[in-house]
């Protein structure tokens, strides 16, 4: 049988029901701005009704909690771009750094120290015995000596920088993992509590998301609501409650940092996210560039060499090298032959122009100028590959960046979609206010009524 | 259909591509180049280069032929005196083969002779900037010195070394005739020449013989001068061309990296009106929301 005290019941219910709501609402709007919030929306149910004999009398509503809305394919498809926009972007960054040490566009760099020192030479071969001109050959040597010293240093200083970031990256990685673990934790110890849990859920969806711009993760869920995180290659980061933090260590033969993940190297082993891009630019593209850098100061270095010791120099005795010889650290490797540029005489009469022993020839030094449009690396003249090592550079980061421009155009999209689906409209909330609003007063208005008719009742009695 | 709440993403996303075509097109219009650094054209930046290498080159050959044309003008006109001197030697063989004349008109002849081998002499050891123009690639060794140990008086202290200088990829001209070749060749030896003429005025005796001696050494002398005439020729030719091609290269770096700076003001006026457009939109589309209806 009905009663009014269960009518009153009815209505207070629903007073809270809408209380919770309206909270839902307030919560939504705060967070309107808040970056990786999924909007929530409160459940309500209807209660289950209550049996007197053959009637069935509805019994209200009740408020059970709130659930968040979000795509969860959604989400992993933006961590996913998410790695690889944050790949290219700090591969860019990393190359346009380098880029720039190969500007000729404004017409100074190696290309122009190149010319100028081969002119030198043609200019000395037209007064040989001129020390003006001779000095002008040292200066010029001197000068694209400097020019490659400094290509060199610029781009092992550039590497260094990224190398520290890569130390950074990888403390980030770390504490990004320890609190996904703790959250983990967190969430398998409420067990099935979904209110909480939603919120946790976004605080880890959030963190994902940070951490997929940091590096490649592969995400499984758990039973328990926690996520299993390793890379996309299987080096574990985040397992239920436990994390597994990377670590770093210098590698004796780059210098380097190596990362280690539980004992074992695995540094080559990501290919996502910043730490990847990172990595591809220190220990792919700037060692390639700088070798070849290295190769074509040692082609010049060799021929220049080789060809003053073919001459004479101004007292007539047989010549000496030009730089300073290329030092292998291993056979077959130039490295540090750009960095170690330097030009080995002082006295310009000793600049090997003759080819006979007469002061006054200058075959020589014709020929050392030619060496200009000779074969000094790889079958290539210097200003060939110069050329195409500039080319590659440029080609380098023009191609990544577009590809990150796309990139960016994917993830704008995904992120709209994930707005479309889980982003706080404050139209909606303010729809929704007036609703709960409503339905709080006439709540309250059905108290006041049953307020109402007992008091009769009692003032009747 | 719920919709995406969040406009600011898009707004931002196009604001800064809007920037960034202004920016582009601000820099183009202040460097006057397209292309600002290689990834803008990595093929254009590797054309460019090439392009200065070969631009640096002619302006090497240009130099290389300034420089040339200097010593080659100053042998020129000093082997020009030499044929000068040499047709008055002449003129004093024919006068002193007159028979009228007695032996001391002669021996005034013979002076003037003498005056004019010295005279030569001179010439033969004539140096541009410090160099002796006929001394070989001895260019720092005085080529001709007295010698009275020869018949000719004069003997060759220099080398016959030939240099040359490079006026074009691979175009290499020599710079000078050793001074052996013009002025002691055999059978044509100036110095022998007139010694055997000044003798000849002496004696009284041979002075046709002698002549006919002075008139080769004249003759191979004025022969050989045509050298430094071609080669000065040759030089202008090389030049024309040469600044020729050093056109055609600026023409060709204008074209690889060069700005079109009417395509780039009015791609900048664009991309002014796209973002000014894209900014009155952002400004309008978040002002209002729900909430400020409601009371």
């Amino acid at each position: 049988m009905a009663t009014l005290f269960g009518a009153l019941s009815i209505a207070v219910r629903s007073l809270y029901a809408q209380e919770g709501a309206l909270d839902t609402t307030a919560n939504n709007i705060s967070n309107v701005n808040t970056p990786g919030y999924s909007r929530e929306l409160p459940i309500l149910n209807e209660a289950p009704p209550l049996d007197t004999g053959q009637v069935s009398i509805g019994n209200g509503v009740d408020f059970d909690g709130v659930q968040s809305v979000r795509d969860n394919i959604l989400e992993l498809r933006i961590d996913q771009e998410t790695q690889q926009q944050s790949q290219l972007q700090s591969y860019v960054n990393s190359m346009n750094q380098v880029q720039s040490l190969f500007n000729e566009t404004e017409g100074a760099g190696i290309s122009d120290a190149l010319n100028q020192f081969f002119n030198s030479f043609q200019q000395l071969a037209d007064n040989p015995t001129d020390i003006p001109s001779r000095q002008a050959v040292i200066s010029a040597g001197q000068d694209l000596a400097a020019a490659f010293q400094q290509t060199g240093q610029q781009l092992s200083t550039i590497q260094q920088g990224i190398d520290q970031q890569v130390v950074q990256t990888v403390n980030e990685i770390n504490s990004d993992t320890t609190q996904l673990a703790t959250l983990n934790e967190q969430i398998s110890s409420l067990q099935g509590n979904s209110e909480q849990a939603g919120m946790l859920q976004d605080q880890q969806y959030s963190l994902l998301n940070n951490l997929s711009q940091l590096v490649d993760v592969a995400v499984t869920n758990t039973n328990s609501g926690g996520l299993t995180v390793t890379t996309t290659n299987g080096v574990p980061l985040v397992a239920g409650g436990q994390n597994f933090s990377l670590s770093t260590a210098t590698d004796s033969s780059t210098g380097f940092q190596d990362i280690y993940s539980q004992g074992a190297d695995v540094t080559s082993s990501f290919i996502g996210g910043q730490l990847a891009g990172l990595l591809q630019a220190r220990d792919q593209t700037i060692p390639s560039v700088l070798s070849n850098l290295d190769n074509l100061a040692a082609g010049i270095i060799n021929s220049v060499n080789a060809q003053s010791q073919e001459g004479y120099d101004l007292n007539g005795a047989k010549g000496t090298n030009f730089f300073q010889p290329v030092v292998q650290p291993t056979p077959g490797s130039n490295a540090g032959a750009a960095e170690n540029m330097a030009v080995a005489i002082t006295d310009p009469s000793l600049i090997a122009a003759s080819s006979d022993g007469t002061q006054g020839d200058n075959a020589n030094a014709l020929a050392l100028a030619n060496i200009q449009n000779g074969a000094v690396v790889n079958g290539d003249t210097a200003t060939d590959f110069y050329s195409s090592l500039v080319s590659e550079v440029g080609n380098d980061v023009s191609s990544a960046t577009d590809e990150q421009e796309s990139v960016g155009l994917v993830l704008t999209q995904l992120q709209n979609q994930r707005s479309d689906t889980s982003g706080v409209s404050l139209d909606e909330e303010a729809a929704n206010l007036i609703l709960y609003q409503r339905a709080y007063e006439a709540a309250a208005e059905v108290v006041a009524a049953i307020n109402s008719i007992t008091s009769d009742i009692i003032q009747t009695v | 259909m719920r919709i995406n709440p969040d406009l600011t993403r898009d707004m931002l996303a196009g604001l800064a591509q809007d920037r960034q075509q202004e920016d582009q097109a601000i820099q183009e219009l202040s460097t006057g180049r397209k292309v600002n650094q290689p990834s803008d054209n990595p093929a254009a930046v590797a054309g460019l280069i090439v392009n200065n290498a070969q631009t640096s080159a002619v302006n090497t050959y240009l130099s290389n032929i300034a420089s040339l044309q200097g010593s080659m003008q100053e042998a020129d006109s000093t082997l020009n005196s030499v044929i000068t001197s040499l047709s008055q030697a002449i003129s004093l063989a024919v006068e002193g083969a007159n028979g009228t004349l007695n032996q001391s008109d002669r021996n005034a002849l013979v002076q003037e002779v003498n005056g004019i081998q010295q005279q030569i002499l001179g010439y033969a050891n004539q140096s541009f900037q410090g160099n002796y123009l006929f001394a070989g690639t001895a260019v720092k060794t005085m080529p001709f010195v007295a010698d009275s140990s020869l018949s000719s008086g004069v003997s060759y202290a220099g080398n016959t070394g030939v240099n040359s200088v490079e006026i074009g990829d691979g175009q290499a001209v020599p710079t000078n005739l050793p001074g052996s070749q013009l002025f002691t060749a055999p059978g044509a030896d100036v110095f022998q020449a007139l010694a055997d003429l000044s003798s000849a005025l002496s004696s009284g005796s041979n002075i046709p013989a002698a002549e006919n001696e002075v008139q080769n050494a004249f003759n191979y002398i004025n022969a050989q001068r045509t050298f430094y005439g071609a080669t000065l020729s040759r030089l202008n030719t090389a030049t024309t061309f040469l600044n020729d091609e050093s056109l055609q290269l600026s023409q060709e770096q204008n074209n690889l990296v060069g700005a079109d700076m009417a395509a780039a003001a009015s791609q900048l006026t664009q991309a002014e009106t796209a973002l000014d457009a894209t900014l009155a939109a952002g400004g309008k589309v978040s002002q209002y929301s729900l909430l400020d209806y409601l009371t």
